[in-house]
């Protein structure tokens, strides 16, 4: 695929957050990665290391105070959203980018059908009746599985699931080009999240979106991704397609996670956990930020910041040792 | 050998404006001494409220309860108190399960208190002593929750519910509220004590991968009752009930290389107010005849040790093979 078809190229963006009289909490260190046409791209990594600041700066609502994005750019269809006024990037939001959140039980507006809230975004941008928008509404919650009977009726009438998909028809009713999914299953049953994880797929395939997904859940990575980005403490540490990050998983930290799962080997009795904690974002050590945690680390490990290299094309590693090119 | 929990026709109803809530409804299950019953279904499907009715945190409408061959399904305060002592539980949420107003010491110290067990330096000895089983730093003794994270606020809630030395632990979703790698380091921790102290859990979870590498036993539970009940292994091999089934297939699946094979479930779980006498889960299940609406099934043993609650698990099952 040219370079063209990149739908969203976000470049050495740094985000921290600067509460007065205590030390920054550094959330995104210099990330880059891009997003193709149609593609999913999966974003991973554990709590804190700075997944959801990285969504809410494409759609710029980081909170600022305390949150200031200080460097980076972030090209939407070859737009610095960065540079966007306010104007602008409020018709962005909900149309051309939109964001499904990972609580539905807070994401909805108790006070207001879910009909009509689904119908306030097809109102604000696309310019149609309400007539007009009622329809297209109907349409979004058959969709998604959702008896247009329903149009009436509040969030609290909905199971979890069905406030998901609400979420989902709301997100997916201008066509946005970029979806992104901030855990967007974590809250739900799992026999639930297998049915909105389907219906996403079927959804992405019938509008063309790209998706950036959040997600700690490697088996839905598995199942839903083309690509992968591994996040820790605010820096991309491995990257790559679906097949080598699965396949030839290069990263301790990666392999790490890996390990952490029941289901990874079958045959051990016990898991393989990464020991101790995260770093602190506020108080992060200088060089290699996983090397405390690292049964491979070396003193260059914390002699210097690491860069990313290629192992393979498009598999990148921050590491020491796929430096070398002996990456195990 | 007499098994250490030994529960029959288990049942916990609620009394709510709409009628009667059947949370547990005639559950009965036997769990060995130093074994794992692993517990799974869908939020609503009474998992929880079992383990709580088992502990007599809430009391059950129903069925008898037999801790180490003696029944225990209706005790008095005295009794009650010497139970609690062999008898605990680990809650999921570490951030709301303990008290922000106390620190670790006097967390892990106050059950040693109340039973009149310790004090002085025999009582500091056994909590630095607790500490270190479970993984805290001495250091951290008068630390309090919220200066902790998850992972070390779920050991504090670990430590609390062994410092009696029970023999029996209720683990109530004690991982899901972690992060995968911290999750991992709490479950061969729960696995280490196990051994070492030779403890029986009853491990409640939604999360199948969890429960299958944890559990000796593992019980389906649906809308309140069991509909299978197998050894971890022969129930991921072979289930047999239909939900059971759609349950195990809708995992996310880590093999890039395997097409997924899910088999979809229809709706969602019906509610568990005045349940009709029929299958519960016939409304959703793709092989649902006439007969699973007006006849309800019981828990058969099937084959040895593997017990399914379905009027045609038989015929499903040799459909199954014949494909």
């Amino acid at each position: 695929m040219s370079d063209t078809e990149k739908i969203l190229s976000i470049k050495d963006l740094t985000v921290h957050y600067l509460p007065p009289e205590e030390p920054a909490c550094k959330a995104v260190n210099g990330v880059s990665f891009d997003i193709r046409k149609g593609e999913t791209l999966g974003l991973v990594g554990e709590t804190g290391a700075g997944k959801t600041t990285i969504a809410l700066s494409i759609l710029r609502l980081v909170q600022s105070p305390p949150g200031k994005i200080l460097s980076g750019s972030i090209e939407f269809n070859g737009e610095n959203l960065l540079e966007a006024s306010e104007a602008h990037m409020r018709k962005i939001r909900g149309s051309e980018i939109s964001m499904i959140f990972q609580d539905p039980m807070t994401a909805l507006n108790p006070i207001d059908s879910v009909g009509d809230q689904i119908a306030e975004v097809v109102h604000l941008h696309s310019k149609c009746s309400r007539a007009e928008a009622r329809i297209k509404v109907e349409e979004m919650l058959e969709l998604v599985g959702i008896d247009k009977s329903r149009y009436k009726d509040y969030p609290h009438q909905f199971s979890g699931g069905m406030k998901q998909r609400v979420i989902i028809a709301m997100a997916l009713a201008c066509s946005p080009e970029l979806l992104i999914a901030d855990e967007p299953t974590t809250a739900l049953d799992v026999t639930i999240q297998a049915q909105v994880l389907d219906m996403m797929n079927d959804l992405k395939k019938k509008l063309g979106s790209s998706v950036l997904l959040i997600t700690h859940d490697l088996g839905i990575v598995a199942e839903m991704c083309d690509k992968v980005v591994v996040m820790y403490a605010g820096q991309v540490v491995e990257m790559g397609d679906k097949r080598s990050i699965f396949k030839h998983t290069s990263h301790p930290y990666t392999k790490g996670l890996f390990g952490s799962l029941p289901g990874a080997f079958p045959d051990s009795d016990r898991l393989k956990p990464i020991k101790g904690l995260m770093p602190d974002p506020a108080a992060l050590p200088a060089g290699c930020k996983f090397a405390d945690r690292c049964e491979f680390c070396t003193e260059q490990c914390r002699a210097r910041e690491i860069g990313l290299t290629e192992v393979s094309e498009g598999h990148y590693v921050r590491c020491v040792l796929a430096e070398g090119g002996n990456h195990h | 050998m007499t098994p250490l929990l030994e529960v029959e026709r288990l049942e916990k109803f609620f009394d709510v404006s709409a009628g009667t809530l059947h949370a547990v409804d005639g559950v009965s299950f036997k769990i060995n001494q130093g074994e794992t019953l692993g517990v799974v279904g869908e939020s609503g499907c009474g998992k929880s409220t079992l383990g709580r009715v088992v502990l007599h945190l809430l009391e059950s409408t129903g069925g008898t309860i037999k801790f180490k061959g003696e029944d225990i399904t209706h005790v008095n305060r005295t009794k009650l108190s010497e139970l609690r002592r062999k008898m605990q539980i680990i809650f999921q949420d570490p951030f709301a399960s303990l008290n922000p107003r106390m620190t670790i010491f006097q967390t892990l110290a106050e059950p040693l208190v109340i039973a009149d067990i310790c004090k002085g330096a025999e009582l500091e000895e056994k909590v630095y002593k607790m500490m270190d089983t479970v993984g805290l730093a001495r250091r951290l003794v008068n630390t309090y929750p919220h200066e902790l994270d998850g992972g070390r606020r779920q050991r504090i809630g670990i430590g609390r519910a062994l410092i009696l030395e029970p023999e029996f632990i209720v683990c109530d979703e004690p991982v899901s509220a972690l992060d995968v790698s911290i999750q991992a380091q709490v479950i061969n921790l729960l696995l280490d004590i196990q051994r070492d102290m030779k403890l029986t859990y009853i491990f409640v979870t939604h999360d199948l991968s969890v429960a299958k590498f944890i559990s000796t036993n593992i019980m389906v539970m649906y809308l309140g009752q069991v509909v299978e009940f197998a050894s971890a292994k022969e129930l991921f091999d072979h289930p047999v009930h239909p939900y059971s089934k759609a349950l195990l297939s809708a995992i996310p699946n880590l093999d890039i290389d395997q097409e997924s094979r899910r088999i979809p479930i229809q709706g969602e779980v019906t509610s568990p107010i005045n349940p009709k006498r029929r299958c519960r889960f016939a409304t959703r299940c793709r092989y649902a005849k006439e007969t699973c609406m007006d006849s309800e099934p019981v828990l058969k043993e099937y084959s040895p040790g593997h017990f399914v609650s379905c009027l045609y698990a038989e015929e499903l099952d040799q459909d199954k093979k014949r494909v």
